[in-house]
């Protein structure tokens, strides 16, 4: 059994968590949290070995940087929301959707001015604070994230766009918690923004909920680039019910190793899921993604989609985990994780988990992990391509079926461009 | 004028699975001019996809002995990239078939290839010339969208070889039969977007079985190869001659000693 990752637990590192006069009952739910850390385990994800990994390295004294640097500033211009660290740079819906009753903060202010909706939403119906040791830590010493709040009926065109930024420019916790709430009949897009600034080493600790309600209809899509020197877990979680659906699409493009745990219940009858993530690994970086649907209501349909792409001496495991309950009759759950290896000495995987409890379902995988592909390459350098662009127009090729499935046109271009940004570094550290 | 020379060039080649090595070439000697058009003809198994692959500098190609140059200059320590950017070009036998990558936009990296990386073709420029080279041969547009080769016919992937041919516009084009399983107005089809390509700054290697396709395109010089040398030069009358005799007769007028993949098979009726 390997020695797994332990909190120090200094009731200066609870204190410091603390949102600024926060409610009792979020207290409470820290206390308890906190009081469970220890009997809980580590979450376990097959074939992912994180337990060495410095997650649970969080300081009882955490530095605040105030300012905002520049870079962010000018970011921050397509965005609603932005902030760094704790610090909120931006929030800013337009007056109509304001006027619609759409209610975007961060999630300390959501705490004060929405507290009623938020304790409603807020480790209750997704995820649960005593899952793990991972979970509990994230619910006795979230500090900071960000509150979405779209009411029924209402539908947004324009995408929402959140932009998070972990402050490493000094010692401090990034314990960070994203809550969505989608009333009845609402549709809205979201993207998920989350990078590093500053270069000092410090965990993250990532959650996003979503919590659909019936006939809601939620895209989401993440674009983490976070940094080298940041060990980092991200937890997003979809809860659906009836006829709720959530489309996600994850691009994975961390520096730093990460475990990811992806996971849509799906609760309601009708509720449906497409679940994609694009990952890459490079030098010697380990990223383990662990993508799961579960289908709960009768005539449910969850797909998973993944491909991954490793470079340098990395490691990237993609496990796709289909769970049907007992009772989910004519539920659906395909899944298909393939890995492809630029590198010799990458290594990766691809493992479809099948729990399945109900006979009149239909579940399907498919699975592969393999090498460049040497004719193709050859093929494209006679045409005077070097190996490098051969590599990442094969890489790009092979990425393909995610990207020409994103809705949003612009979260396309970009994770295109941070795919081509990856890439070329992975290959400059060959 | 520029000079691309073979001169006596062996090449094995490795079993994938037993790695016994196998002597293809056994001393091919050839020299070509830009300006210049030129054939190889010969039975199957001979060696002329091995040669083609040689000069273009597929790794799986192992040269035991002799050079390739071009203008003086070896070929043989360069990458097979490298060697697409100092002039040629490869229209293969088999090209490979690639999704998630689109024609046009493999065909734009691959001119951007030997640009300055700051001086990228504008895409205007490029599209106008695809839009001309495609009308040349009779493609349709939505082919430049596809995904490179994928779900191509066999047809298609030619032209599609010589699309890129046209977009590339290399020195030394060795062009690995391009007019295996064209139907005869693909042939003329393709014929015309080859020769449109011709200029004194242009040379061609057409590998063929069929005297045919030197109707369309005509040679300066025909070789034949058998057995991993090139046995015979000559004119265009030599590919007539070959119709008639076939190999075996040009290997009892020149007393080789080469076995042929074909031979002693009875032809069924046309045989008679
Ligand atoms: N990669 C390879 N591995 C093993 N054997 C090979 C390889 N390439 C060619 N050969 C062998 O070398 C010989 C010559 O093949 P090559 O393809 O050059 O013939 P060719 O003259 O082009 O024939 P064809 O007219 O049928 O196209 C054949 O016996 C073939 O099986
Ligand atoms: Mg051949």
């Amino acid at each position: 059994m390997p020695k797994a990752a332990v909190l120090k637990k200094d009731p200066a590192l609870l204190e410091s968590s603390k949102f600024a006069s926060e409610p009792q009952w979020l207290t409470d739910l820290r206390q308890r949290a906190w009081s469970k850390i220890d009997d809980l385990e580590m979450p376990i994800f097959a074939k992912i070995n994180y337990h060495s990994w410095p997650l649970l390295n969080l300081t009882a004294d955490p530095g605040i940087n105030m300012s905002i640097p520049q870079t962010v500033v000018n970011e921050s211009a397509a965005y609603q929301f932005a902030s760094v660290g704790q610090i909120v740079a931006k929030a800013k819906l337009s007056e109509k959707l304001i006027k619609q009753g759409v209610i975007l903060c961060d999630l300390a202010t959501a705490i004060k001015e929405h507290g009623d909706l938020v304790k409603q939403f807020l480790f209750s119906k997704a995820i649960h604070f005593d899952e793990d040791r991972l979970t509990a830590a994230n619910a006795a010493l979230v500090n900071g994230g960000a509150f979405l709040y779209v009411p029924d009926d209402v539908e947004i065109d324009e995408p929402i766009n959140l932009l998070q930024f972990q402050d490493s420019r000094q010692t401090t916790n990034f314990v960070n918690h994203t809550l969505i709430v989608a009333g009845e009949n609402s549709r809205f897009k979201v993207l998920q923004r989350l990078a590093t600034v500053g270069e000092t080493e410090n965990p993250a600790h990532v959650m996003v909920e979503i919590v659909a309600a019936a006939g809601s209809y939620v895209k989401f899509s993440a674009l983490d680039s976070l940094a080298a020197q940041t060990h980092s877990y991200i937890n997003r979680r979809g809860y659906l019910d009836r006829d709720a659906r959530i489309d996600w699409t994850v691009g994975l493009f961390n520096d730093g190793n990460t475990v990811a745990d992806f996971d849509s219940d799906l609760v309601g009858v009708g509720s449906h899921t497409e679940m994609q993530t694009v990952a890459i690994s490079t030098d010697r970086q380990t990223q383990g993604i662990d993508t799961q649907v579960t289908n709960y209501g009768a005539h449910s349909e969850g797909n998973i989609l993944q491909r991954g792409i490793l470079l340098g001496a990395s490691a990237l495991v993609f496990n796709g985990i289909g769970k049907i309950i007992k009772g989910a009759h004519g539920s659906k759950a395909q899944q298909e994780n393939r890995v492809l290896m630029l590198s010799p000495k990458a290594r990766g995987d691809a493992d479809p988990i099948l729990l399945i409890d109900e006979n009149d379902v239909i579940a399907g995988h498919a699975a592969s992990v393999g090498r460049i592909n040497q004719d193709q390459l050859y093929y494209l350098m006679s045409r005077g391509l070097t190996k490098e662009v051969a590599q990442r127009l094969v890489a790009r090729g092979f990425l393909g079926v995610v990207l020409s499935d994103i809705p949003m046109a612009e979260v396309r271009e970009q994770m295109i461009a941070m795919i081509e940004r990856k890439l070329v570094n992975g290959q400059r550290t060959e | 004028m520029t000079t691309l020379k073979v001169s006596d060039l062996h090449v094995s080649v490795a079993d994938e699975e037993t790695k016994a090595t196998k002597e293809i070439l056994k001393g091919v000697n050839l020299t070509m001019n830009t300006g210049e058009t030129h054939a190889i003809m010969g039975p199957n198994g001979t060696g002329k996809s091995t040669l083609s692959e040689t000069i273009m500098g597929n790794p799986k190609y192992i040269v035991t002995k002799g050079d390739i140059t071009l203008d003086g200059e070896s070929l043989l320590d360069k990458t097979v990239d490298e060697r697409a950017r100092a002039g040629l070009f490869l229209a293969m036998q088999y090209p490979a078939e690639i999704k998630g990558i689109t024609n046009s936009e493999f065909m734009r990296a691959a001119v951007n290839a030997t640009r300055p990386a700051d001086k990228p073709i504008p895409i205007r420029t490029f599209l106008k010339q695809l839009d001309h080279n495609l009308d040349v041969l009779n493609m349709s547009a939505d082919m430049a969208e596809r995904y490179l080769n994928e779900g191509f016919s066999g047809g298609e992937k030619k032209r599609n070889e010589i699309l890129q041919l046209m977009t590339i516009k290399p020195t030394f084009a060795i062009l690995d039969e391009i007019d295996s399983g064209l139907d005869i107005d693909a042939l003329q089809v393709v014929s015309k977007g080859v020769n449109e390509m011709m200029s004194p700054d242009f040379g061609v290697l057409m590998i063929t079985h069929y005297q045919r396709l030197l109707n369309y395109i005509h040679p300066d010089q025909v070789h034949v190869m058998m057995g991993g040398r090139i046995v015979k030069t000559g004119d265009d009358s030599l590919a007539k001659e070959l119709e008639r005799t076939g190999y075996a007769g040009l290997r009892a007028e020149l007393n080789l000693d080469v076995d042929l993949v074909d031979e002693d098979v009875p032809a069924g009726n046309g045989g008679r």
